[in-house]
């Protein structure tokens, strides 16, 4: 039986993807609400200390952040609009693309953590540092995630296993990927930037 | 437009709103940066989920759905900036 939504949408409106992706979507982005709530709480009972720990953090090292993962984001929907097209190779290719770009990110993100643990500023060190390492390493995980399905579909692209009529698969992959971008959208601010 | 072009003028607008929040907080802590700030993260959350994610051509509860998070999030932080001050 086909999970998708489009038996109950308008027959102008479509769901991209498989509709078990979006209940999937919703869930993550409920823990991820949690936990990014529990910070602003925490920020705010405790100011100063957040106000100081977040010194300590390079906004540029976070923009840099963010735009490799923002490319990445790009890099996928242009694939898919790709298969769309029925050129199943272009869109390897810029699967390819997206997975460097996000491979940017996990090496800053690595060095970033490398840097504060070196420094002494890990996960017991304070409040703000012990949910910095929370929230960013839950995203991280997704981010580790979804270089797995960015280079699984990049090779059903290869093998030309999507088309315009079967992408199914393909826009609930890069619909994946494309929360990690929204996640980080909010989290960037609230982490690096807000004082 | 194409939606080839569509996509990059959505990662234009990202990455403009994303070197603008970062200025912005270098301008120092007033209510307005935190304010501008956090208007810039949801436009950022927009152009994710209307471009990327195209929702803009979904059925509107998943829309609205998904638009909501942010608007809800934004909410949140800026209810616990003012219950601080």
């Amino acid at each position: 039986m086909s999970t998708s939504l489009e038996a109950f949408a308008s027959p102008a409106r479509r769901l991209p993807g498989d509709l078990a992706m979006w209940f999937f979507i919703l869930a993550e982005l409920t823990v991820f609400a949690l936990l990014i709530l529990t910070f602003a709480v925490a920020q705010a009972l405790q100011p100063q200390l957040f106000h100081a720990s977040r010194q300590l953090l390079d906004s540029s090292t976070g923009l840099a952040l963010t735009l490799s993962l923002l490319t990445s984001g790009l890099f996928a929907a242009l694939a898919l609009e790709q298969v769309r097209q029925a050129r199943a190779s272009r869109a390897a290719w810029l699967l390819l693309a997206a997975l460097l770009s996000a491979s940017v990110y996990v090496l800053l993100k690595l060095g970033e953590y490398s840097h504060l643990a070196g420094a002494g500023l890990g996960i017991e060190h304070n409040t703000f540092f012990t949910l910095y390492w929370m929230l960013t390493g839950f995203h991280f995980v997704h981010v580790l995630l979804g270089l797995l399905i960015l280079g699984w579909l990049a090779e059903r692209c290869r093998r030309r296993a999507y088309g315009p009529d079967n992408c199914s698969v393909m826009e609930s992959g890069v619909l994946y990927w494309h929360m990690v971008d929204l996640v980080w959208v909010l989290l960037f601010p609230l982490v690096y930037i807000l004082n | 437009m194409s939606a080839s072009n569509t996509l990059i003028l959505c990662w234009l607008g990202l990455a403009a709103l994303s070197v603008t929040s970062v200025q912005l907080g270098n301008t120092g802590a007033t209510l307005l940066m935190t304010g501008a700030v956090l208007l810039a993260a949801l436009g950022k959350a927009w152009l994710i989920a209307d471009g990327f994610m195209e929702l803009r051509h979904a059925p509107r509860m998943w829309r609205w759905l998904l638009l909501g998070w942010p608007l809800a999030l934004v909410a949140g932080v800026l209810l616990s900036l003012a219950l601080r001050g």
